[in-house]
């Protein structure tokens, strides 16, 4: 399957132009108007003329996945005449909770019976993929799932299946998790946050930092090739070992694995190694920004730097961002020692 | 490429096992009572797991429980035993409230001091239903935790299908679960669509839905890997349809289309017509809306003679839960050649173009639908065929 388009919504603004930029610019501190640094999605990054009809009852996890979503649809430059055959999946790994604990406030102040009905339909997990069901006008299967360790490459073998299928030609696959308050509280009694707000992606500590962050990132997936190509995905795999060198490795170190000192064996395929975090944050979904970065630098033809290159074990790291001859691009996430998973993009 | 059904197991509030549940149904016993797992002014009956089995019981895990009951049956009634680790095994599940960090003490605590015990959030983190039924099956194919409130279940199991077809797995754990929680209880109520009394699906006086917990689990595995393991299949799932009404969060596409498209891609995918199908196992939640939907889908592509029920009078709704437990039911009814009466049903809704069957009825035929209806517009419909 394709890559037709792609949207994202993240700490420094909205659409595949800013993360672009952003790729280029290199690190920024993040906010630190909570209880920890973290890249938090401003307000006037979710709000949006053309759609506030549509959306003025959506909460901020919903609106994160609505915009990116349908930029990711507009940016493909296709018109969907079958709306049965667009399918769509959002994977999250907390959804939306800061509605969930809205909610709860209205069932502690109020009691059980007099809660909002529009707050609990707004809770539940599937409600974001609904809005942009219903903008979209898409009638395929819609799927929202919920996964903390893999939920991206779950996600993108189901797209693979409905292309491969017939159910659709087109899946709008992304994931989306906001950070609220109660998660900032989590995050900052579970993590090793990093407090010069300097995620270490090639550190490979047993110990990592984190900087959480929070967005949404929606590619549209196609079976035929589209005019705005980013590339194509080949072989999903799990638990298989590297059999052939990419151009380049894409690493989802980002703090929130207890597991990171796995990635050290990537070094040994003498292949450049590259990995975003510090440009979006720390975040269980976060697979989903890095595969967006590997398709932009394969449409581009360009390899972004590596934002921190503190190096204790000697990778070989994207130095600078220059042209690059990219055919094929790994995008790697390590679990655990049996869990590795493999997203092989090509041009 | 047949994909086998090779076992099956279920929890609900009919009983702990698929044998309980069929006698129960049989007898029309119906459990339904007030609340008593917590507190609250919320008179509405509920179908709860009373007394769940000590084994399976984990505080602060109840969806998983009821998951992990049910999956055990399954994995007996095929022939499996944990660790799987020498398949390509997948693990797909449905649930709602499980994927929720809704603990309302830890909440509390949260809100009075900005901090508290996290030990409700360690136990959110293990307990998501697909990863940790994958762990504890050592299971190395895709997992996925559905999400798709009321469709989940079945939702889960034409994903799980998708994966074999797909080739991604040789084996799958497929199905759902969910268990009854004070916020959706009071968010179901705010809805107003909780019935003061025992549901009553399709009946012209219903007045809502009564919440259930409980867990279905489907084992489902490639035809040809089955022969090698075991032999000569029983059961297949053959079909699955799934498609969006892209209309409303809360409410049906009132002209149904959603619904019946999955319904007649399941069909297409089986390679059967509507007549060949002997009864349809519909969801039939008992409120107004849904109901009034579905009964005229129903109608429209089965035509005015189709034999069909909804067994949420006897499990009320299960969430997340409801498509793998109905599935079950489905499986189970067209081996043991009966389908039961719909539980609550007394008038025909003149709004509504068929009538469900009111009595234990027998059934002859090879196949056989069971549909999901959800928040969000999702509709989805799977076949299952007896060999």
């Amino acid at each position: 399957m394709y890559i037709s388009g792609i949207g994202i919504v993240f700490t420094r603004g909205r659409g595949i132009d800013s993360f672009e930029k952003a790729l280029k610019e290199g690190w920024r501190e993040p906010s630190r108007t909570g209880l920890i640094p973290a890249y938090r999605v401003g307000p006037e990054t979710l709000t949006d003329a053309s759609l506030s009809k549509k959306i003025r009852r959506a909460d901020r996890f919903s609106r994160m996945a609505v915009l990116s979503a349908v930029d990711a649809y507009g940016n493909s430059g296709i018109t969907v005449n079958e709306r049965e055959k667009l399918g769509i999946i959002l994977a999250t790994a907390f959804g939306p909770h800061t509605t969930t604990f809205s909610f709860l406030d209205d069932i502690l102040d109020y009691g059980d019976a007099n809660v909002s009905p529009t707050k609990f339909s707004n809770s539940v997990h599937n409600a974001a993929a609904s809005y942009v069901s219903a903008i979209l006008e898409s009638r395929g299967p819609t799927v929202t799932l919920t996964q903390f360790k893999l939920a991206f490459q779950n996600a993108l073998i189901l797209a693979g299946s409905w292309i491969a299928e017939g159910r659709c030609d087109h899946v709008l696959c992304g994931c989306a998790d906001e950070l609220g308050m109660v998660m900032e509280c989590a995050c900052k009694m579970k993590l090793n946050i990093a407090k010069d707000g300097k995620i270490n992606p090639f550190a490979f500590s047993d110990s990592p930092v984190s900087v959480p962050g929070e967005g949404s990132v929606f590619v549209m997936l196609s079976k035929e090739k589209g005019s705005n190509n980013y590339g194509k995905v080949g072989e999903i795999s799990f638990s298989q070992n590297i059999t052939r060198k990419p151009d380049l490795f894409v690493i989802d170190t980002d703090g929130m694995s207890a597991y990171e000192t796995g990635y050290k064996d990537i070094i040994n395929y003498d292949t450049v190694i590259a990995g975003y975090s510090p440009v979006f944050g720390s975040m269980l979904t976060g697979s989903a920004f890095n595969f967006a970065a590997a398709a932009l630098m394969l449409k581009n033809q360009i390899a972004y730097k590596c934002i921190f290159q503190d190096n204790p074990f000697g990778a070989k790291l994207c130095v600078e961002t220059s042209a690059k001859n990219l055919n094929e691009i790994y995008c790697i996430k390590i679990c655990r020692p049996e869990i590795k998973t493999i997203v092989r993009l090509q041009k | 490429m047949k994909i086998v059904i090779s076992g099956i197991g279920i929890i609900s509030a009919a009983g702990f096992n698929l044998e309980q549940n069929l006698e129960a149904i049989k007898n029309g016993k119906r459990n339904g009572a007030p609340v008593s797992i917590f507190s609250t002014i919320l008179p509405y009956p509920v179908f709860e797991v009373k007394s769940l089995p000590e084994k399976y019981a984990k505080e602060g895990m109840r969806t998983r429980s009821l998951a992990f009951a049910a999956l055990k049956e399954a994995l007996d009634d095929a022939g499996l035993q944990a660790p799987l680790s020498g398949f390509r095994t997948g693990v797909c599940l449905g649930t709602t409230v499980a994927s929720q960090l809704n603990d309302i003490s830890f909440y509390t605590e949260f809100r009075k001091s900005g901090s508290a015990d996290l030990k409700p959030v360690d136990l959110f983190l293990k307990g998501n239903l697909a990863e940790s039924v994958a762990c504890s099956l050592n299971a190395s194919g895709p997992s996925i935790t559905v999400v798709n409130a009321c469709s989940s279940g079945t939702d889960a199991i034409g994903i799980a299908l998708s994966w074999l077809k797909a080739g991604f797995c040789d084996i799958a754990i497929a199905g759902g679960a969910d268990e009854i929680n004070r916020v959706p209880l009071c968010g179901f109520g705010s809805l107003g669509i909780l019935s003061n009394s025992l549901c009553a699906p399709f009946d012209k006086n219903r007045s809502g839905l009564n919440l259930g917990e409980g867990a279905g689990i489907l084992i489902i595995e490639r035809e040809d890997f089955y022969i090698k393991r075991c032999g000569k299949p029983s059961l297949y799932l053959s079909g699955y349809g799934s498609f969006a009404d892209a209309y409303h969060l809360t409410a049906p596409r009132p002209d149904g289309t959603g619904l019946e498209s999955a319904i007649r891609k399941a069909l297409s995918d089986a390679k059967v017509v509507p007549e060949d199908i002997c009864f349809v196992n519909a969801h039939g939640t008992g409120t107004l809306d849904n109901d009034r939907v579905e009964g005229s889908v129903l109608s429209r592509v089965f035509g005015d003679k189709i034999k069909f029920l909804s067994t949420k009078g006897y499990t009320g709704h299960t969430l997340g839960g409801a498509g793998s437990i109905e599935a079950v039911y489905t499986a189970a009814a067209l081996k043991e050649g009966w389908i039961p009466s719909n539980a609550g049903f007394e008038c025909k809704d003149d709004d509504i173009p068929i009538t469900p069957v009111t009595a234990n009825t027998p059934i002859n035929g090879c196949f056989a639908v069971s549909t999901s209806l959800a928040f969000g517009g999702n509709n989805a419909a799977i076949v299952i065929e007896r060999a």
